[in-house]
């Protein structure tokens, strides 16, 4: 048998130091045992879980499903339909539920277009989860607020603008980021209204997906972007630039001359891009008359463009960059120099003593 | 001396064991709620995003994967097809045959259509040069892919090459045994594209290991454990590094090393600080500690971001040999870099990298298992000595002991609650197995590693890479 006394002794009688790591033994080994078993209880927990998910999902996928075509033309909802709604309105009272209806839902609407689409946005509202959507956009948790915002947008909930507008300069970028992709996916090209005041940088990864999204509309008629080609904030200029490029915005030529003396460099590197795109044989004089000044990502977009735009009148500013200490930038300019003057690159090539420069020209013999 | 002297002398020597122990411990309970706070957070931003919008847009960036080959004749059309199956659209596959002595090129060529292509190549990092040349497939099904034969120069060397011949603003370096997931580049990607304060320099991912996975054609089909100890204990081992203390660095923006398996760089800065070091076998914390060092000097705002996904698959040694071999580089890495970059240590001029990063980097990896071992010799000449108080002992052991499993557990938790890759039955209970056996099993052996490596660093200069001899993955 134990001696508890001779252990409770000995352990009276160790330094401070001694009792206090016998201490943290006791209370490790005590952590140890309830995370061994809270650990078996999570892991049970995630598997239950997970079979339930995939039964409820199976389950509801099957009544949308039924929901969708039990419509009748002749009257808003029949009785079948309002059998369904009135199983789902008692589902989403519980949060896991509600969860895996939500996840139905937008699986569906991601794969049906049409009337039914319109009865998913109907059913949305019919089973009050827009209530639950609306008391996110309360939360105190931004994660809530965003998954609210997400939730009206794939439901196209266009009369709660106002309560989602409050949010516009949310604290969170995450936050942001949701209200301008409401505004652009139930909006459309009028949602980009928001980019008039906007203070906040938008991402790259957002403007990605505005205008992906903005992409996607039958109705490709886009508004006056020359407002946000000017404005203070350089996200919204680059944004509109990519605008500008996609909706061949001709009408803004004059403003995207400006731009290629904006302060930000990548907003002039941006700008001279679009300007060859548009193929502006007016931009040359422009660029040309400060290029040594310029970046040089300014400097290869210029010669990226010279390659659609290039005269003769261009010959000798070609020429003298022909030296130029960028490899891209030179390969470039011999390029230009190959179709403008083949003679003068031939000449060029014979005298050449760059090993560099023959690495190029060799190049361009079989190109 | 006197008794007195000895005495004092040997506090010291207690007190600053006593002092280490206790620090790293609590650098471990601090990392740990860290990375409890950034896993949260992470979870919570990705849990409404995106992802399908930029997978078809023609404006997002352009990345390369990079990936060298030496010798990978086993596996290489397989590794590649899994390259290719990225949903991501704009990219492209650049694989650097790295002078293999097999049969590699033959085979990428006949498996992909490949026919020489004339490429004019910017060498803007100084490589060996090219072998039999550039490819490209005939076949449009492959217009993404780009092989590369040149002379053998080392992993680092292949890797400066494919920089030179990318056309893309990102690139993705990874080794080309990897698996990756089809939706790896856009998570990867993103923390380049959503952040606006300040300028991503890099992006690391999180590497699993497929031992026992079920992968067919390219693709990870079904995750299992593996059942030898060697292969789990380093699943655990890589729960705890990557979801516990990277996670816990990336909160702190203070990253020093993200995996040469899979990792994103934006290729003008990687260029711009001379890309990778083909001098030291750590080549891909060296380039990481480089991009750093160069981003502090000249005072811009930068992150290395973090992915914790899983999205990166790859074999693991399944034998001690190999295991050592792999360690010993990674020792030997570590002090290179270290020692390249001395000049970041404690210099408040680096900020948080050279007052936090580098400091604990320093004492608590590149030290640790010197301090280790000179802790049991210690221990070894006391118990010679007849000085030990083995009750102590015993103390001191059971709380080392207790605390590291309850660590390797917090690690598991983490797992669960977030990425929950081990469902099947019965695998918690190996794993817990594993944990408890762990440290006196892997951790003398991971500890012999690093001393070997500390050996062959300073009186076997001529030691290079290991070898790792692969057993493929393509089992269904």
């Amino acid at each position: 048998m134990i001696d508890f006394q001779f252990l409770l002794d000995y352990y009276n009688n160790l330094p401070s130091l001694i009792k206090l790591v016998w201490g943290l033994v006791g209370l490790l080994i005590i952590v140890i045992i309830d995370f061994l078993l809270y650990l078996k209880y999570l892991r049970s927990h995630l598997r239950d879980e997970e079979i339930l998910s995939k039964k409820l999902f199976a389950d509801y996928e099957t009544n949308l499903i039924n929901f969708l075509y039990a419509g009748n033309n002749e009257i808003k909802v029949s009785n079948e339909q309002q059998k369904i709604i009135d199983k789902m309105v008692f589902c989403v009272e519980d949060k896991f539920k509600r969860g895996i209806f939500i996840s139905v839902l937008s699986k569906l609407k991601n794969e049906i277009s049409g009337e039914m689409a319109i009865d998913i946005n109907n059913l949305f509202l019919k089973t009050g989860l827009i209530n639950y959507s609306l008391k996110k956009l309360n939360s105190r948790k931004w994660d809530e607020i965003a998954s609210g915002i997400k939730e009206l947008t794939q439901f196209e909930i266009t009369n709660v603008y106002d309560d989602v507008s409050k949010l516009e300069n949310h604290e969170k970028q995450e936050v942001r980021n949701e209200v301008q992709l409401y505004y652009v996916n139930l909006f459309q090209f009028k949602g980009l209204e928001f980019l008039n005041n906007l203070k906040s940088p938008i991402s790259e990864w957002n403007q990605i997906q505005l205008l992906e999204i903005l992409q996607k509309f039958d109705d490709q008629e886009i508004t006056d972007i020359s407002p946000w080609l000017k404005s203070e904030n350089d996200s919204v200029v680059l944004f509109a630039l990519k605008l500008a490029k996609i909706y061949n915005q001709f009408q803004s030529i004059d403003i995207l001359l400006d731009l290629v003396s904006h302060k930000t460099k990548e907003i002039r590197v941006k700008s001279i891009e679009v300007l060859s795109y548009f193929q502006v044989k007016e931009a040359k004089s422009i660029i040309k008359s400060n290029f040594s000044e310029r970046s040089i990502e300014e400097q290869i977009s210029f010669f990226k463009m010279l390659l659609d735009v290039a005269d003769s009148d261009d010959e000798n500013f070609i020429l003298e960059n022909t030296n130029h200490h960028n490899f891209e930038l030179k390969l470039i300019a011999f390029t230009l120099l190959k179709k403008l003057n083949s003679k003068k690159l031939q000449s060029i090539i014979q005298a050449s003593q760059n090993i560099e420069n023959e690495k190029i020209f060799n190049y361009l013999e079989v190109n | 001396m006197d008794s007195s002297t000895v005495k004092l002398i040997l506090l010291i020597i207690h007190s600053l064991f006593f002092i280490y122990a206790c620090s790293v411990i609590l650098s471990y309970i601090l990392l740990a709620i860290i990375s409890a706070i950034e896993s949260n957070q992470y979870m919570k931003r990705n849990s409404f995003v995106n992802y399908n919008e930029i997978l078809s847009s023609t404006v997002a960036p352009s990345i390369s994967i990079v990936a060298p080959a030496y010798n990978e004749s086993l596996n290489i059309i397989e590794n590649v097809r899994s390259l290719l199956s990225s949903h991501y659209v704009n990219y492209d596959v650049i694989i650097v045959n790295d002078g293999s002595k097999d049969n590699s090129l033959e085979l990428l060529i006949k498996a992909y259509d490949l026919v020489k292509v004339d490429y004019l190549i910017n060498e803007q990092i100084k490589t060996k040069p090219l072998r039999a040349g550039v490819f490209k497939s005939t076949n449009p099904a492959f217009e993404k892919l780009i092989v590369v034969d040149k002379e053998n120069g080392g992993k680092a060397d292949a890797l400066n090459f494919g920089l030179n011949i990318s056309n893309s603003q990102y690139c993705a370096c990874i080794d080309v045994d990897c698996l990756l997931l089809e939706d790896s580049l856009q998570k990867m990607i993103k923390p380049f594209l959503e952040v606006t304060d300040v300028k991503v320099i890099a992006s690391g991912g999180v590497i699993r290991i497929a031992n026992a996975c079920t992968i067919k054609e390219g693709k990870l089909l079904d995750i299992n454990l593996p059942n030898k100890f060697i292969e789990i204990a380093q699943i655990l081992e890589y729960l705890r590094s990557f979801l516990l203390g990277r996670m816990a660095w990336s909160r702190l923006n203070g990253l020093l090393v993200i995996s040469g398996a899979f990792g994103i760089f934006e290729k003008k800065l990687a260029i711009e600080v001379g890309g990778y070091d083909t001098h030291t076998v750590g080549e891909d914390m060296e380039i990481i500690v480089r991009m750093r060092r160069h981003m502090e000097e000249k005072k811009v705002k930068y992150k290395v971001a973090y992915i914790p996904d899983p999205l990166c698959w790859t074999e693991a040694p399944d034998n001690y040999k190999i295991l050592i071999s792999q360690r010993n580089r990674w020792t030997r890495g570590t002090i290179e870099t270290l020692r390249k970059h001395r000049k970041i240590g404690f210099n408040p001029k680096y900020n948080l990298l050279g007052m936090l990063s580098f400091p604990y980097w320093f004492f608590y990896e590149r030290l640790a298992p010197i301090i280790e071992v000179v802790g049991i010799l210690y221990f070894l000449i006391l118990v010679a000595l007849n000085n030990v108080k083995w009750d102590y002992v015993l103390a001191f052991f059971l709380l080392a002991y207790l605390f590291s499993i309850v660590f390797t557990l917090i690690a598991i938790f983490s797992e669960e609650l977030t990425f929950h890759q081990y469902k099947k039955k019965g695998t918690g209970f190996k794993l817990v197995l594993v944990t408890l056996l762990e440290p006196f099993i892997l951790h003398p052996v991971i500890l012999y590693a690093a001393i070997k490596g500390n050996y062959d660093y300073y009186f076997n200069k001529k030691k290079k890479w290991g070898e790792m001899v692969r057993k493929g993955m393509s089992k269904t």
